[in-house]
């Protein structure tokens, strides 16, 4: 295929695109995203694929391996177009059956449909499953319809029409003016409008200028950029691209995590294949703009997410935060002038071209317009990636959406954020998803993970977690950080430990205080916040844990032990098999015990004990120390 | 020849020569000849062909820097006798009307560097202290080359020990013959043994050499470009699955980086190791998701049934255990990554099967 | 030259376009205490012992440190205020034992903290000195976050021992016990 050589020849390109796409009747989209992949769906589509050419139906069906669909916890995902039908969990052995149902158009295979748990009805088509039923779905739509590694499928579904638009009569000040109006907000955290950016970037008096994209996604717990560059990298590109011409750079750069390889491949191919079309390099579409990126692998660490710590990072030094009194977007990569957004913002840009400002006004609230994708994980039913419209409530997203807490446990409270965030506990559940309104209760949007977590997580524990994450992520460079970070941990761990004073909370919050106030950059002022708002709306747990050495949740390992309930035992041998240091203790009357002073609390036998028995219980380690005695002389007598 | 020559060729009958120069161009020998000795290197500056091969003939030097246009004799010339003569020596060429063609003719016959005049010190200093790591090198593999007297000789020694063994079951019983045969016993033994060093050596030279040469395609890719040094050891660390030593020396001298900046990024982001890693990476996710679904307990098990902890390889370098920070595969929660595969909160025995399987499997062992 | 015109504890100083917050302060002799700046090096804004209230022409108000903020037109700053003293003292405590020249002066007597794991104070000095003046490159921090220490490049131990000009600008001395 030769080279684009104006905007209008992109329709032309798009025409042969979709004819090559309705040649087939029906598709099947396998979904190949990281999560699927790991439940066996490259297998999977290899079976449709044999089992199609053995039928030689090859000619009306076909398969196509795409990026995550989004409902990550019922892995792997078929669904069938242009019907809709969505399998969930489908098998290889389920195959000869699906093409069946296929060719002979009688009904579906029901066992895979979706089971509406209210009514026992199966639910066949993608919207009408609530999880996806109550999303918007706006930069994840197209993940369920292409190949990421097809510019054509990209093209066919409308791809690179935004670039066209741009191209072929705005001006970079329309442009900008468009995305300004739209009040597109950055998705990697703070929010920041990505209009005042590119403005400030286009508008510094130095040249060359840089665009970047930030596809460093280190809040763990998240993987929407991971997503969307998997499945949908052109959208990213032909963003990255938009803005480029918009500032005047003619150099932009991908930053990527290394633990993403994947997506890595398909945006290196998605360069690639835009280079042989002449979407990116000399002369974009027959125009005087010319533009190319390169990809940048990061070398694990979470502070380059930082933008002027990923500055450095590209600049080929350690990824350290500098001060930053001026501007990345006036003095950043190589003291130029540079455009940094993550993933999700840039992948906003062509819709916000295509539709308009106005359109994209209309989702969301006052401040915060258009969508925003969560990664809803933890203790939720049906995990996975959700776009939602701003505004949304909490309650809405993991209830209707996620299907609300597993195994009837209670729900206690949300993290947001990341390790810059905050939870935000059942009371505020009806709280708005806006940018400012989550900033309001102490958390933060952050690039959108959202962790639910129930009657099972300790709070103190999650504290913790978030404070020795930053503690060794943190780039160490300023006191205030580093130091700050070293002694919240070394109280949180006390705490913990049920060694905590009186006094202790009153030096997490002066701690805290401080480390928000004179830390250098954004990391170091917000690592307070997991301990502040644990302590703003759990502060009676963090009093448990100091008074009465208890932790109710049952997590923290120094609190609890494990003991095995000799009425329910059955002596089934699960927990004898799995225990790793040999402390369970199997007597002659077929009762299990464990031997305290060996058991390191893994939980293995916790986990291992089959539900119907739940036989293996925790207990507070404080009447542990009461009881052990007299178990102890008991076991002697016996002997 | 001019003072500073006279007082370095001196020198040179002490101490072994570091550098030679034979430029026709009197200045430029001199303004050579003090920047290096300012690095505290021997170094003779010669402004005839002749001279110079005189001198290299005498003092063997380890670096020679030859002028393209020397007066009595090309630069070509030069360079194929001084590859007749002193093999060892690393030539560099030098000139002041460089071309493309001149170049590519100078490291046909064997020139480690092209340099165009005028030279700047830095860069000449940086040349000299490359050509003499190669030389060193060169010198490590020459010294293979004693492997053939030595085998020759060991040949020889277990044919008089044939000779005499067979002079011993005849019969002949003399004193004098029993204490040859011990005498060259011993001699073959030692030269045996040297045999198996040198070889052993030269095995690791050739190792090494073989590191380079990888490092330099990666570099190359790199278009040696200073800004790419992350990018660069991620790909050795992919390949060699961790950064050794002599590796960072190498790509310090390449991309004329401190070796202080290069450690200081080894240490710092969390793909690097600067230890053998083993064959087999396991990392443990413990973002967000997994920890509250669990993730220690996981940790635990992996590492009670690996018998390592987290950050450690095992003895036998099949396996290294990690902790990672998000994986984004958090629908999977807790998950467990083996090399490229994923698997959700594996068990025990699971754990037990999937060790055993990749133990199995047949690799090269990786060079430590 | 263009010239900025600021104040500073109230009083009126001119200074030079892109000069810091600091070096304006000092110029008119006003003491803003720091640790990890040195007028031979690049403004580092590390330990952020220097850090002072400001209230811009626009009236926003913020903490800055002072060595890497640039002076501003009409900028108020104000260098020793109950907010500024309480973060300073904190770092005190945060350091201690290991760096104390301040300590009398913010009446700190001991740490509420479990300190005194470490006798380096982390400031940089040291490594930025090498790299940056002397290039002689021979001292790197080793890893990150609350791992983060100075390390020697291997085989070093007798050039840093000859050259030593590091160690006078070492506060705690941990240089020169490791030479």
């Amino acid at each position: 295929m030769s080279r684009l050589k104006k905007p209008a020849d992109l329709k032309k390109l798009k025409k042969e695109a979709v004819a090559r796409r309705g040649a087939k009747k029906t598709w099947l989209a396998v979904c190949t995203g990281t999560g699927c992949r790991a439940y066996g769906a490259e297998p999977l589509a290899d079976s449709f694929e044999g089992e199609i050419a053995r039928r030689g139906i090859a000619d009306t069906v076909g398969v196509r391996r795409t990026g995550c669909h989004g409902f990550c916890e019922r892995g792997p995902l078929v669904v069938i177009q242009p019907e809709d039908t969505c399998y969930l969990g489908a098998k290889p052995k389920n195959v000869p059956d699906i093409i069946d149902r296929l060719t002979t158009g009688e009904g579906n295979v029901e066992k895979l449909l979706y089971l509406d748990e209210a009514n026992g009805e199966r639910l066949s088509r993608l919207e009408q499953i609530p999880f996806y039923k109550h999303q918007k779905r706006i930069l994840l739509e197209n993940n369920v319809l292409i190949d990421p590694s097809d510019i054509l499928d990209y093209i066919a579904v409308g791809g690179y029409s935004a670039l066209a638009k741009v191209l072929a009569g705005m001006a970079p000040e329309d442009v900008l003016k468009e995305v300004t109006d739209a009040n597109l907000r950055g998705r990697g955290g703070g929010g920041f409008p990505a209009g005042w950016k590119w403005e400030t970037t286009r508008d510094a008096p130095e040249e060359p200028k840089y665009v970047i994209v930030n596809a460093d996604e280190g809040d763990p717990g998240a993987y929407m950029d991971r997503s969307i560059l998997e499945g949908n990298p052109h959208s990213v590109l032909e963003g990255l691209i938009i803005g480029a011409y918009t500032i005047g750079a003619s150099q932009g750069f991908i930053y990527v995590r290394q633990e993403y390889p994947l997506a890595r491949k398909h945006a290196e191919r998605a360069l690639d294949q835009a280079r042989e079309y002449g979407l990116l390099g000399r002369n974009i579409l027959g125009t005087d703009f010319s533009f190319d990126v390169k990809i940048h692998r990061g070398a694990g660490a979470f502070v380059s997410g930082e933008s002027s710590a990923l500055m450095c990072a590209i600049e080929g030094h350690v990824g350290e935060p500098r001060p930053k009194y001026i501007h990345t977007s006036e003095k950043g990569l190589w003291g130029k002038p540079s455009c940094l957004n993550n993933v999700e913002t840039w992948a906003n840009v062509p819709h916000i071209i295509n539709h308009g400002a106005e359109w994209f006004g209309r989702m969301g609230t006052e401040k915060s317009k258009g969508t925003k994708i969560f990664s809803l994980v933890g203790k939720v039913k049906n995990t996975g990636l959700v776009e939602v419209p701003m505004g949304i409530t909490l309650r809405d997203i993991i209830f209707k959406i996620g299907g609300g807490v597993p195994k009837g446990k209670k729900f206690k409270a949300v993290q947001t954020g990341g390790p810059s965030g905050g939870v935000i506990p059942e009371s505020l559940l009806d709280l708005p998803v806006d940018f400012d309104e989550l900033t309001k209760v102490g958390s933060m949007m952050g690039s959108g993970g959202m962790i639910v977590m129930d009657e099972n997580t300790c709070m103190v524990d999650t504290a913790r977690y978030y404070t020795n994450f930053l503690a060794h992520e943190s780039c160490g460079k300023c006191v205030p950080c580093r130091e700050g970070l070293r002694q919240t941990l070394e109280i949180l761990n006390r705490i913990a430990a049920g060694r905590g004073k009186e006094g202790d909370l009153a030096l997490l919050e002066e701690l805290g205080e401080f480390m928000e106030a004179a830390s250098l950059c954004a990391l170091g002022q917000s690592a307070p916040f997991p301990v502040l708002s644990t302590l703003k709306y759990f502060r009676k747990e963090y009093e448990e844990h100091i008074r009465e050495k208890r932790c109710a949740a049952g997590v923290c390992t120094e609190l609890i032990a494990y003991v095995i309930d000799q009425e329910k035992c059955t002596a089934c041998g699960a927990c004898f098999r799995n225990c790793p240091v040999d402390a369970i203790n199997k007597s002659k009357d077929k009762v299990f015990t464990i031997i305290q002073e060996k058991c390191i609390k893994c939980g293995a036998c916790y986990t291992a004990c089959p539900d119907k028995f739940s036989a293996v219980v925790k207990v507070p380690a404080t009447t542990m120390q009461k009881q052990s005695a007299g178990a102890a002389t008991l076991h002697e007598t016996k002997a | 020849m001019h003072a500073s020559n006279q007082v370095a060729q001196r020198r040179s009958t002490t101490f072994p020569l570091d550098v030679l120069i034979i430029d026709g161009d009197k200045g430029f020998t001199r303004n050579c000849v003090k920047t290096i000795e300012s690095s505290a290197y021997t170094v003779v500056g010669a402004n005839t062909a002749q001279a110079g091969l005189a001198v290299a003939e005498t003092s063997h030097p380890r670096v020679v820097i030859v002028d393209w246009n020397t007066p009595g004799g090309n630069g070509l010339e030069i360079l194929k006798s001084l590859a007749e003569r002193e093999p060892t020596a690393v030539p560099v060429v030098v000139t002041a009307n460089a071309t493309v063609d001149a170049a590519v003719e100078a490291m046909k016959h064997g020139a480690f560097d092209f340099l165009a005049k005028p030279v700047d010190s830095e860069k000449l200093l940086e040349t000299v202290r490359r050509g003499l790591d190669l030389s060193s090198l060169r010198k490590e593999a020459a010294g293979a080359e004693a492997e053939t007297d030595a085998s020759k000789k060991y040949d020889l020694l277990l044919q008089g020990l044939d000779v005499l063994g067979e002079a011993y079951s005849m019969g002949i019983e003399k004193k004098q013959l029993l204490d040859e045969l011990t005498f060259l016993e011993n001699e073959a033994k030692y030269h045996a043994e040297s045999l198996g060093q040198i070889k052993k050596k030269e095995r690791v030279i050739l190792d090494i050499r073989n590191d380079l040469a990888e490092v330099d395609a990666i570099l190359r890719k790199y278009d040696f470009q200073k800004n790419s040094l992350i990018q660069v050891l991620l790909d050795v660390q992919e390949s060699f699955r961790w950064l050794p030593r002599h590796i960072l020396n190498w790509i310090s001298g390449r991309l004329n980086i401190p070796i202080r900046e290069i450690y200081v990024i080894a240490n710092f982001y969390e793909a690097f190791s600067l230890a053998p890693r083993g064959r087999h990476t396991i990392h443990v996710c413990t973002g967000t998701a997994c920890h509250v679904r669990g993730a220690s307990e996981t940790l635990t098990r992996i590492s009670s049934t690996l018998g390592i902890a987290a950050g450690e390889t095992d003895k036998d370098q099949e396996f290294t255990l990690e902790t990672v920070h998000c994986i984004g595969c958090c629908a999977l929660a807790p998950v467990v990554q083996i090399d490229k595969q994923y698997y959700r909160d594996p068990s025990k025995k699971e754990l037990e099967k999937i060790i055993k399987t990749l133990k199995q499997e047949k690799e090269e062992p990786c060079l430590a | 030259m263009e010239t900025i015109n600021l104040t500073i504890d109230g009083k009126p100083v001119t200074a030079e376009k892109g000069t810091t917050v600091l070096k304006a302060a000092q110029s008119v002799g006003i003491k803003i205490p720091t640790l990890c700046h040195d007028d031979r090096l690049e403004d580092y804004g590390g330990c952020r012992m220097c850090m002072v209230e400001i209230e811009t022409k626009r009236g926003r108000k913020r903490l800055v440190a002072s060595c890497v903020y640039p002076v501003e037109e009409g900028l108020q700053v104000q260098t020793n205020t109950e907010k500024v003293r309480k973060i300073r003292r904190m770092i005190i405590e945060l350091l201690w034992p290991a760096w104390q020249p301040y300590a009398e002066e913010y009446g700190v007597t001991s740490s509420r903290f479990k300190t005194g794991m470490t006798d380096c104070s982390l400031c940089g000095l040291c490594v930025r000195y090498c790299a940056d003046v002397k290039k002689a490159n021979r001292i790197y921090f080793e890893g990150r976050g609350v791992d983060r220490k100075p390390a020697l490049v291997e085989g070093s131990e007798l050039q840093c021992r000859a050259c030593g000009e590091c160690f006078t600008l070492c506060g705690s001395g941990w240089i020169a016990s490791r030479c």
